[in-house]
C-alpha cells in the first residue's frame, strides 16, 4: 500500500513537471544543443598562441544562425562526410575567439569536439586572419597514446596548412601512433571540420 | 513577513544589478540554457525519495553572457537559477528558489580577473568540475558545508600556475552575515597539460551551519559558526577511456582534527561513447582521533547521453558508515535536460 502511494505521489510530481516543462519550452525560443568546444583557459591560451595580442572577443555562432540547412548541407559536402546527428547538430553554438592587438584583428582561435577511439578529443587551432594554421594542439584526447599525438613533433607539422590543403588532400603527415590509426583519422577529420567551420561561420 | 521583505529587497537589488548589466550599451554574446531536473529513487531508510543530497526536482535556467568592446571581452556574467521542490520537506517549505552561479567577472587584463557574486570557493576539485547536475559530487559539501558562497574572488593566470583566491560570507546558498562569519580560500593549480591537472588548496574561515539548498526562502541556520582550517590536494588524469579523479582535505573544525578523501574513476564505453560508468568512494572523518567518526559512501553510477541536451543518470549509493548511524543504501534515477 505504501509502495503504491509512493508511486502515485512520484508519478503525480513527474507529470506536473512534464507539463511545466512543455509550457516552458513552448513559451520560449526553441531549445538548442549544448555549446561546442570552448577553451579551458582563454586568457592563458590566447597569450601563449598570440604573445603580441592585447585582447580577444568571444562569439557563439551556430550553423543554424549562419545559414541554416543549406549551409549545414554545404559543410557536409565540403567535409565529404555526414555530421554527427547527436554532437554535430545544426544548432550547436561554436565558440570563436577573435584575437586583437588594440582594435586590429590579428588572428583566430577555434576548437572542435571530435569523436575518437576511446572518447572525445578537443582540437584547438589558431590561425592568421586568412585561416592559415599558426598552431595546433589537443586540449583533450582520450587515447592511451595521447603523448604521441600531443607531441610537438606531430602537431607542428600542421603549421602553415590551410583549408585548401585539406580539400586538395595535400596533407603529407604520417600517423604518429602505433595502434591508434582511427584517432589519427579522427584528428584529420576534426581539423578539416574546424577549418571549414572557421571559414564558413567566421572568416567569410 | 520581515524575512520575506528582507529577501525580496536583496533579490530585487540583485535583479536590478543584472538587468543593468544586460542593458549596457556594449555588444554581448549570450547563451541561455533551459534546465529540467527530474530525480527520484528508492532507499532502504526513506523508501521512495524525490531527491538526492542537494539535487531535487527542479526547473531552471542559466544565462551566460560575454560583454565586449572594440578591444575585446571585458566582462562575463553567469546566472544559474532553479525553482526546486524538496519532497522530504513539509508542503510550506518544499518549494524554494536556488541561486547557484550568480556572478560578474571582470577581465582586468594581463591574466587577472575580479569576480563578484555567488560562485565556487577556490578549494579542491569543485572549481574545475561541473557538478551542477550530477548525482556524484565532490568533497566540497562535506568539507565546507556548501558548494558555492557569496563574495569576491580574484584570479591570476601566471605562466606556470593559476592562483584562485576568494573572500566570501561563509553562509553558502543564502545571504547571511552572522557571528562575523567568513570564508577565505586559495587554490594554486597547474593548468591542464598532457591530460593531467592538479592543485593545492588552502581554506580558513568561520562557517555558518545552514540547512537546505534554497536561497529564497533562506536556509535555516543551525548552531553556531564553526572555525575551519584546511589544506587540500586534488588531481585529475585522463588515460584512454578512463578519467581518474582524486582529492583530499585535512585540517580542523574548531578543536577536532578532520580528514576527507575521494577517489573516482569514470569510464567511457569506446563502442558507445554516450555511455559512461562511474565508481566513487568518498569519506569524511569528523574527528580523526575518534572511532567510527567517518561518513563513508560507495557509489556506482551509469549515465547515458541521449543527445546534446538530455542525459539519463542512475546511481547506486551505499553508506559504508555514518557517524550518526542510520546507514542507507539507495538507487537513484535522474532525467536531466539542458538546452539553449
Amino acid at each position: 500500500m505504501k509502495i503504491i502511494k509512493g508511486l502515485c505521489n512520484f508519478t503525480s510530481l513527474v507529470s506536473r513537471f512534464i507539463v511545466l516543462f512543455y509550457l516552458m519550452v513552448l513559451s520560449g525560443p526553441l531549445a538548442y544543443a549544448a555549446v561546442g568546444c570552448q577553451l579551458n583557459d582563454p586568457d592563458r591560451d590566447v597569450k601563449q598562441l598570440f604573445p603580441q595580442s592585447t585582447g580577444y572577443k568571444t562569439d557563439f555562432i551556430s550553423i543554424k544562425e549562419a545559414g541554416g540547412l543549406p549551409l549545414y548541407k554545404k559543410i557536409e559536402t565540403i567535409l565529404a562526410d555526414k555530421l554527427d546527428s547527436i554532437y554535430e547538430t545544426i544548432d550547436v553554438p561554436y565558440s570563436f575567439y577573435t584575437i586583437l592587438k588594440g582594435k586590429e584583428i590579428i588572428g583566430y582561435i577555434h576548437g572542435v569536439n571530435q569523436k575518437g577511439m576511446f572518447g572525445g578529443m578537443q582540437l584547438i587551432l589558431s590561425t592568421d586572419i586568412t585561416g592559415k594554421i599558426i598552431n595546433f594542439y589537443y586540449q583533450k584526447i582520450s587515447s592511451p597514446e595521447a603523448a604521441r599525438f600531443m607531441d610537438n613533433n606531430f602537431t607542428n607539422k600542421f603549421i602553415g596548412l590551410s583549408l585548401e590543403d585539406f580539400l586538395k588532400r595535400e596533407i603529407y603527415i604520417t600517423d604518429p601512433s602505433k595502434d591508434s590509426n582511427d584517432d589519427f583519422k579522427a584528428t584529420l577529420r576534426g581539423l578539416k571540420k574546424n577549418l571549414i567551420l572557421l571559414h564558413e561561420l567566421k572568416v567569410k | 513577513m520581515k524575512i520575506i521583505k528582507n529577501n525580496m529587497k536583496i533579490f530585487s537589488i540583485f535583479l536590478v544589478f543584472f538587468g543593468m548589466l544586460m542593458t549596457l550599451a556594449f555588444s554581448a554574446e549570450n547563451l541561455f540554457y533551459k534546465e529540467v531536473n527530474l530525480i527520484g529513487g528508492y532507499g532502504h531508510n526513506n523508501k521512495w525519495i524525490g531527491k538526492d543530497q542537494e539535487l531535487t526536482n527542479s526547473l531552471g535556467f542559466e544565462d551566460y553572457r560575454k560583454f565586449s568592446n572594440d578591444y575585446g571581452d571585458f566582462l562575463t556574467t553567469d546566472l544559474q537559477l532553479r525553482v526546486a521542490y524538496d519532497s522530504l520537506e513539509n508542503s510550506h517549505k518544499a518549494w524554494g528558489v536556488q541561486i547557484h552561479n550568480a556572478f560578474a567577472q571582470f577581465n582586468l587584463g594581463s591574466g587577472k580577473k575580479l569576480k563578484f557574486g555567488h560562485f565556487d570557493p577556490g578549494f579542491g576539485l569543485e572549481p574545475v568540475l561541473d557538478t551542477h547536475a550530477t548525482i556524484l559530487q565532490t568533497l566540497m559539501s562535506r568539507n565546507i558545508g556548501f558548494k558555492k558562497d557569496w563574495g569576491v574572488g580574484f584570479k591570476v593566470i601566471a605562466p606556470w600556475f593559476d592562483f584562485d583566491a576568494a573572500l566570501q560570507l561563509g553562509s553558502g546558498m543564502s545571504i547571511y552575515r552572522r557571528d562575523n562569519s567568513f570564508l577565505s580560500t586559495l587554490r594554486i593549480s597547474k593548468p591542464n597539460n598532457n591530460n593531467l591537472q592538479y592543485g593545492l588548496s588552502f581554506m580558513y574561515g568561520d562557517i555558518l551551519q545552514t540547512m537546505g539548498m534554497n536561497t529564497f526562502p533562506r536556509a535555516d541556520i543551525i548552531g553556531k559558526t564553526i572555525s575551519k582550517k584546511r589544506v587540500g590536494l586534488d588531481s585529475q588524469y585522463l588515460y584512454g577511456p578512463f578519467l581518474f579523479k582524486a582529492e583530499t582535505a585535512y585540517g580542523n573544525d574548531d578543536h577536532d582534527e578532520v580528514l576527507g578523501y575521494l577517489f573516482e574513476t569514470d569510464y567511457t564505453l569506446p563502442k558507445n561513447q554516450n555511455i559512461e560508468m562511474q565508481l566513487q568512494i568518498q569519506s569524511w572523518l569528523h574527528d580523526i582521533k575518534a572511532k567510527k567518526s567517518d561518513d563513508t559512501t560507495l557509489s556506482v553510477g551509469i549515465s547515458y547521453k541521449i543527445n546534446q541536451n538530455i542525459t539519463i543518470r542512475t546511481a547506486f549509493i551505499h553508506d559504508l558508515n555514518l557517524m550518526e548511524g542510520n546507514e542507507d543504501h539507495k538507487g537513484i534515477m535522474q532525467f536531466y535536460f539542458s538546452g539553449l
